[in-house]
């Protein structure tokens, strides 16, 4: 109940953690910055906002955004935040999951085609490249935590990573580590892509977005935020210590989420952004990290 | 009666045939074939769901023999249901092609040959219909192109498929030799003979299937045939191929041993990532779809590796269920590759061009093939709701739980390949929606592509049904997947229709995430206010010319560039001057091919080499023939006297 009342919430407050984000950002750059509550004014201005339409763009421009702040609805509705969760009709597996925010991508890719804008292009062309190293890490992140469930069910999983035991197996620490670098490539901040960037021939992620207007770009914008969202809730409920309760569980992984959202703010701070064609390898660096703790769980390795 | 239909149904499939031979309208005569294979596929399905057994069973001997169970069914299933629209497309396709009355009755014969392996029952009947159906489409794609680089793309089919087919021959012959074909067992475990009949099983069908090593021939064969072929050839003939080596792990092996599921596991991860990289640097539409087959008949083996290696050890009803998802996913890739292939046909007839990068805007201009391309794409890519979806989830749940269920190196083969795998489907995404984006979307990027017209009716219609298979089977994949769980003696429990359910997943639920994805859409695009200013592309101010567009090999550029350690590129540009002015600039990628050079070239080199040593036996002289007669009847009456006693 709780725990469904939470996973509703979560459709109106993922604009809170990008918020959240650039907030302790700013405070980590020395500078005031905008409130926490930016990401909201900035979807009410784009929401009464005319839409502008790419001339010559059909019907993959039109639908992409809508589609693809569908499909990161679907993926709300999916992630739990506690180890029992009610059941939306849209079930709770981890690859459907993965299915789900592939399929944004494809869209987002499919109107850069639409407009035939070069930095959209470009653009889309990195990002599905750096999703080919994502997906293989991704692969492994979820083995390591489907191990202990003996599947895939993301409730079941939640309750594998809660409490103290699991932390004797390596494979829930590399798996830790493959989580947090998902969470980098997945929510698109620095050092793989920079969420703030103005200048076209840098933008990952934005590039495609720079055709849209008013309420197109809100439903992308909420949909990027809603990513942030189903990645660190799936972090910290799989792979961060909680308890296994219900409302204990919930307030523990809601503060990790809290947590996180600093960790990125720092990362965000003091890292630099990394060369483009390196970060395929450094993401399928670590998901080769990944993979040595599912053998280790497979060759029944713990502390 | 099941056994009656599919008789009635070859019978009609074989007046079809007959009626393009003897002067008839080529329309009526594949109108009758279509009818003769749907009715043979009607069959299929009852034999498949009911999980009834008709006709004879296997025998060793040389009494011809024919019959139908689950197994045989299922694959009835698949020829049928991708043989008709392919038919119907060939209405209007075929008449245009050279020779269509010979084309006709070939096409008509080859699917005889597929029905004759699936149905027989007895070595040579069986061995038999394989001859025929690597010779039928070869036969058809020489009469109708003659250019030398296609026969050379025919005779490299011809010589790798019966050279690796000898190893289809020694199962088989081995296998009935030995009495499991005709009575009720397997092949005695943990002898030479399982490695034997695994081996020669792996490399005789897996040539067929084009699965890696043996692959070359695939994407140089599938392209050059007339697209309905090339549907058939990549949509169906590996399949059957898959088909062979289904019979001989999961029937006449049953249980096979781990070795032999981390064997499959192994070529089916090679094939996946080699075919998809093959695919992704491709600009010619048709060689890109042939190298995909390549891709998904690895993912369709490597979920037959996950299931031997979760027999083996014992974790049955997963083994069902990764049985189920890698015949689900060869059904399911058999409709796709289908609409893909018929869809490139009708690219070509429509805009006279086969490369990617020259197409452009045909969603618009062709509505009703680019709205079947477009999903077929979506498909391929493993995009949810699809079919290629439901598959690819299945084959990765599989792999999941033989990583944790089946013991030390079945666990970590499968864990590895789960996660090439995973790095496939991310390169495939990238693959095809660049050929999606590239030939769908945007503006024509040729004045073919710029002056295309929708096909005729037929092939519109082809297209339709296959597109709607697609989405049907991505909604039902529960209906294909409890029997085929049955069929390995598995009570399916409550697994579908609608979506799956089972033990050890969070379900996919396919109804309720249509609901949310369809009903939230819906509402997104109507509320996205109607009030729409038009405005050109952002592109910080430069003139948006269509030559200034990006191209397919620009989109992919980041990925080659990655990867470039592990896939090497030659990039050749010539640029043309004149009085220091640049007037013209021509670029060349290629990729380097390991296989061609450091297996097949080092292999034909050495084969050559043999053969000149070997010419100086042929003297021609009529004694010395005489005198080898002697020579071999001597020493085969000594073996046969050593090895006798």
């Amino acid at each position: 109940m709780l725990s469904g009342a939470v996973m509703l919430i979560a459709i109106l407050a993922a604009p809170l953690l990008t918020g959240l984000i650039q907030r302790q950002k700013a405070f980590f750059q020395g500078r005031p910055g905008a409130p926490i509550l930016q990401p909201y004014r900035d979807l009410r201005r784009l929401w009464h906002k005319q839409v502008v339409d790419v001339s010559g763009a059909g019907i993959a421009y039109v639908v992409a955004p809508a589609a693809s702040a569908a499909a990161l609805l679907a993926v709300l509705l999916i992630v739990p935040v506690a180890g029992t969760a009610p059941d939306f009709g849209v079930g709770h597996d981890a690859l459907v999951v993965v299915g789900l925010l592939a399929l944004a991508r494809c869209l987002i890719a499919l109107s850069a085609w639409d407009t035939t804008s070069g930095f959209g292009l470009m653009a889309a062309g990195r990002e599905l490249t750096f999703a080919v190293a994502g997906e293989f890490l991704l692969a492994l992140v979820v083995l390591t935590a489907a191990l202990p469930a003996g599947g895939t069910d993301l409730p079941a999983m939640w309750l594998g990573a809660a409490g103290s035991g699991i932390w004797a197996h390596p494979a829930h620490w590399c798996g830790l580590l493959g989580m947090l670098m998902v969470v980098l490539v997945e929510t698109g901040r620095q050092p793989i892509d920079n969420p703030d960037t103005h200048l076209e021939l840098t933008m990952i992620h934005e590039g495609p977005l720079l055709e849209y207007a008013g309420r197109d770009l809100a439903y992308l914008q909420w949909s990027v935020a809603a990513r942030h969202w189903a990645v660190l809730a799936l972090t910290a409920g799989l792979f961060l210590p909680h308890p296994a309760g219900v409302v204990a569980g919930i307030v523990v992984v809601l503060a990790w989420m809290l947590v996180l959202t600093a960790v990125l703010a720092v990362v965000e701070t003091t890292v630099a952004k990394m060369r483009l064609l390196r970060v395929p390898h450094l993401v399928g660096g670590v998901g080769l990290v990944a993979l040595v703790g599912v053998v280790s769980w497979i060759f029944g390795v713990a502390a | 009666m099941t056994g009656a239909v599919a008789v009635f149904g070859v019978a009609i499939l074989a007046v079809g045939v007959l009626l393009a031979v003897v002067r008839r309208s080529v329309p009526v005569a594949l109108g009758v074939q279509a009818a003769g294979v749907g009715i043979v596929g009607v069959a299929g399905a009852v034999a498949f769901f009911s999980g009834s057994q008709v006709g004879s069973g296997f025998r060793a001997g040389i009494h011809p023999g024919i019959g139908l169970d689950p197994l045989s069914g299922f694959f009835l299933v698949v020829i049928a249901l991708t043989a008709v629209p392919v038919l119907a497309y060939s209405v209007d396709y075929v008449p245009a092609l050279p020779a269509p009355r010979v084309v006709t009755a070939l096409g008509g014969g080859f699917l005889l040959a597929l029905i004759g392996v699936v149905c027989a029952r007895d070595v040579l009947g069986f061995l038999m219909c394989w001859e025929l159906m690597t010779i039928l489409p070869a036969a058809c794609v020489l009469i109708v192109r003659s250019e030398p680089a296609v026969r050379r793309a025919i005779v490299e089919y011809l010589g790798i498929t019966h050279l690796g087919g000898v190893g289809v021959w020694i199962a088989l012959l081995v296998l009935a030799e030995r009495g499991v074909l005709g009575a009720a067992q397997v092949v005695p475990q943990g002898t030479g003979i399982v490695v034997l009949v695994g081996l020669a099983g792996l490399i005789g069908f897996g040539s067929k299937a084009g699965l890696v090593p043996m692959h070359v021939w695939l994407p140089r064969t599938h392209p050059v045939a007339p697209s309905h072929l090339s549907a058939l050839m990549s949509g169906v003939m590996v399949k059957i191929a898959l088909y062979g080596l289904i019979r001989v792990v999961f029937v006449w092996m049953d249980p096979a041993p781990t070795w032999l599921g981390v064997a499959l596991l192994a070529v089916g991860a090679v094939s996946a990532l080699g075919g998809i990289v093959g695919a992704v640097v491709q600009g010619e539409l048709k060689r890109l779809l042939a190298y995909s087959t390549i891709e998904n008949v690895g993912i369709a083996t490597a979920a037959l590796g996950a299931s031997v290696v979760l027999g083996a050890a014992g974790a049955h009803t997963w083994a069902a269920i990764a049985f189920a998802a890698g015949l689900l996913h060869i059904l399911n890739h058999s409709v796709i590759k289908a609409v893909l292939f018929l869809s490139a046909g009708s690219f070509e007839r429509a805009t006279g061009e086969h490369r990617v990068d020259r197409l452009g805007g045909l969603l618009a201009r062709m509505p009703w093939t680019g709205a079947a391309c477009a999903v077929g794409v979506l498909a391929i890519a493993g995009m949810p709701l699809l079919n290629g979806f439901a598959s690819e989830w299945l084959v990765l749940e599989a792999l999941v739980h033989a990583a944790t269920d089946a013991g030390r190196s079945g666990g970590v083969a499968s864990a590895v390949t789960l996660a090439v795998l995973a790095a496939t489907i991310g390169i495939s995404l990238l693959c095809f929606v660049t050929l999606g984006g590239r030939a769908l979307l945007g503006r024509p990027r040729s004045e073919g592509a710029r002056d295309a017209v929708e096909v005729g009716v037929a092939m519109r219609a082809g297209v339709v049904m296959l597109a709607g298979a697609c989405v049907l089977l991505g909604t039902f994949p529960g209906v294909v997947v409890a029997p085929l769980m049955r069929m390995r003696s598995v009570p399916s429990g409550s697994v579908g229709p609608a979506g799956l359910w089972l033990p050890g997943t969070g379900g996919l639920p396919t109804i309720g995430l249509l609901a949310v994805l369809g009903v939230a859409t819906v509402v997104l695009v109507r509320v996205r206010g109607p009030r729409s200013a038009v405005a050109p592309v952002w592109n910080c101010g430069q003139i948006d010319e269509p030559a200034l567009t990006w191209t397919s090999a620009g989109f992919r550029s980041s990925l080659v560039l990655s990867f470039r350690a592990a896939v090497p590129t030659e990039h050749t540009t010539v640029r043309d001057t004149r009085d220091g002015v640049l007037t013209g600039m021509e670029h060349t990628q290629t990729t380097a091919n390991h296989f061609e050079t450091r297996f097949y070239r080092p292999a034909r080199r050495g084969a050559l080499r043999v053969a000149h040593l070997a010419r100086g036996v042929q003297s021609g002289s009529l004694q010395a023939y005489v005198g080898y007669f002697v020579a071999v009847l001597i020493v085969l009456l000594v073996l046969a006297r050593v090895v006798g006693a």
